[in-house]
């Protein structure tokens, strides 16, 4: 197989933007901005960095600054000094990088999709867009520009909303994954109709791969929508097996997650229809408490109606996740439970909580013998 | 032939230390529409008009003896308005604007009553006029139908970081001098004020270049003393569902002309 040289030239001559020269007057109105076509500067060729992608044709992850990167220190600073103290902190560290934080391993994966991709589809614009949304002010704004740019990161889309509810430019920006340190935020977020998730550090770090980007997804309340969780809290495990044995044909409704897989899904099958199956730089997980034997078959079922390829399920029938996240190692796991999110954590995994359903209404450190 | 009247119902500026903002009536009425008592209805920039007080009056919160204030000024070239001037007074001061003075000129030198008022802004919802005066050098900025959605609670200035080419005007050098003039006092405005809960909202935008743009762009705003709130780079990315969001008043973009890569 060849393997095209990505020669910044060729890559960007086939995405030509037309220079429209409208006759407009010095002061320009916002409403015509829509209709007239941009100069892109990039398009000279001044810089060898890829084009970013139109957001409608792109996989948008939107994350912020405390995900991406590790403010811990600065969040201190904030919380018992004030915001100004803050920002002032913030800009006479100015030069000094950020440490990685929980999103930054995927968002690397994420890019690491995009080298391949743009070899395999130089003038596709289906590639993962990373953008930076946060509520800090802009006077961080070069900070986290220096930060961007120490660790090599391809992140040219940022939005710094100074306090303001970032949701507005999530839907802007056609976001299909928003991640964030802030549980009302990703909260507010999931009510938009967007997958959002939030992300916590994990006291230790597994490594994970640089080459292939592997997401795994609780089933119930993440893919799936909570209903038949509800059942389990209601009635409890008997009742719940029941009911999804007389449903086993009737498909379960989506859950908050179902579009990013299906994203994910999409930009697999232009790596398989390059021959890259067995070596796809993506790899889905779904890591389920069913059992395989009886509740596991609804989820596949319903996975299949909706066209939609999962690499590795794993029925765990109620047992611990965290030894098999372990073995899995991915970049991102998705449960709405905080029990499991925490327990994936203990063993070293980036796992994100996603406030969807039934379980959000129960302690988290619930105790429990058999958990659904 | 220009013709002043004074507002007075409104205390006058500080004509050394106010930031003069000349608006033209027909943004701020609707001449056609008229209410009962000879009252016009409220126009698209009547959000706006009511943001510049809003700053005004935060300004005085913090400091009762305040001198850089907004000044606002209304410009009238219209000959069917000027007839009407006293239904233009009438209505000012019935919505209680604080408007400290009317200008009424021809076409021909309405530009000249903007450099006599010591305009450092001024604002229309006509293109052509807009286009006439930033040649003059008097910074100017369009307004459009959006103006009329905009919070009435909080001013919001929208910086353009990166040059939108335009083919035939060119900043001249007078027009980014006032472009510049005008932030740095913005700027300082701005600084009278904490992070949060500011009337004021200073916010940055580049929509073609990529982050070191917006970087550049942020180093620059801040070496003329204007400390942004809200900062946006798009790289490329449409603006109208970003712009929807923000809801700036009014745009400005000839202080980066000429400092732009």
């Amino acid at each position: 197989m060849v393997k095209m040289s990505l020669d910044p030239v060729q890559v960007m001559s086939g995405q030509v933007t037309e220079l429209k020269v409208a006759p407009s007057s010095n002061g320009d109105s916002r409403g015509s901005w829509e209709e007239k076509e941009e100069f892109d500067q990039d398009h000279l060729g001044l810089t060898a960095k890829p084009k970013p992608p139109k957001p409608e044709n792109a996989v948008t992850i939107a994350v912020s600054s405390r995900v991406l990167f590790r403010t811990e220190r600065e969040q201190k600073v904030f919380e018992q000094k004030g915001v100004e103290e803050y920002l002032r902190y913030q800009i006479e560290h100015e030069n000094e990088p950020f440490a990685p934080g929980p999103a930054f391993p995927f968002v690397k994966a994420l890019e690491a999709v995009n080298s391949r991709l743009r070899e395999l589809y130089p003038q596709s614009e289906e590639l993962f867009d990373i953008v930076l949304v946060t509520y800090n002010h802009a006077h961080v704004g070069i900070r986290l520009i220096n930060t961007i740019n120490h660790h090599n990161l391809f992140i040219e889309r940022f939005c710094m909303t100074g306090g303001s509810s970032p949701i507005g430019y999530l839907k802007a920006w056609h976001t299909n994954l928003y991640l964030s340190a802030d549980a009302d935020k990703v909260r507010e977020a999931l009510a938009e109709g967007i997958a959002a998730a939030t992300m916590f550090m994990p006291e230790k770090l597994t490594e994970v791969s640089q080459s292939q980007l592997r997401v795994a997804f609780d089933g119930d309340a993440v893919l799936f929508s909570d209903e038949s969780e509800r059942i389990f809290k209601a009635h409890g495990l008997d009742k719940f097996f029941e009911h999804e044995r007389e449903n086993e044909d009737t498909l379960l409704d989506h859950g908050p997650l179902k579009g990013f897989l299906e994203a994910l899904g999409k930009l697999q099958k232009k790596f398989y229809a390059k021959g890259h199956r067995l070596d796809c730089p993506i790899r889905t997980f779904l890591v389920t408490a069913r059992s395989a034997a009886s509740s596991g078959i609804r989820a596949l079922k319903t996975l299949r109606a909706w066209g939609l390829e999962i690499d590795e399920a794993l029925f765990l029938a109620g047992a611990p996740k965290g030894p098999m996240l372990e073995k899995i190692r991915p970049h991102i796991y998705f449960d709405d439970q905080m029990f499991h999110v925490e327990g994936a954590a203990e063993m070293g995994t980036i796992a994100a909580h996603v406030p969807y359903g039934i379980a959000q209404k129960h302690n988290a450190k619930q105790n429990t013998g058999v958990r659904k | 032939m220009v013709s002043t009247v004074q507002n007075t119902d409104v205390k006058q500026k500080e004509s050394d230390h106010a930031v003069v903002v000349a608006v033209a009536s027909r943004a701020v009425f609707e001449p056609e529409a008229q209410g009962g008592d000879n009252v016009y209805a409220e126009g698209v920039a009547f959000p706006l008009l009511q943001a510049l007080q809003k700053v005004n009056e935060r300004l005085l919160e913090e400091n009762s003896a305040e001198s850089l204030l907004f000044d606002i000024v209304l410009i009238t070239t219209d000959s069917q308005q000027q007839q009407q001037s006293s239904h233009l007074i009438s209505s000012t001061k019935h919505y209680g604007l604080e408007v400290s003075r009317f200008c009424f000129s021809t076409e021909e030198d309405f530009i000249e009553s903007l450099l006599q008022n010591n305009v450092q802004l001024f604002l229309s919802t006509d293109r052509n006029e807009v286009s006439q005066t930033s040649q003059k050098g008097v910074l100017s900025a369009l307004l459009d139908e959006y103006t009329t959605s905009c919070p009435s609670e909080q001013l919001r200035v929208l910086f353009c970081g990166d040059a939108v080419i335009r083919p035939d005007t060119n900043p001249t050098p007078a027009s980014r001098q006032a472009a510049q003039s005008f932030s740095a006092q913005l700027g300082k405005m701005r600084q009278r004020f904490g992070m949060s809960d500011s009337p004021l909202s200073i916010v940055l935008m580049t929509s073609c270049g990529g982050r070191d743009s917006c970087g550049g762009a942020l180093r620059t705003l801040r070496s003329l003393g204007i400390s942004v709130d809200e900062a946006y780079c798009l790289a490329g990315s449409p603006r109208g569902p970003i712009l929807s969001v923000l809801r700036p008043h009014f745009v400005l973009s000839d202080c980066f002309s000429g400092l732009e890569d």
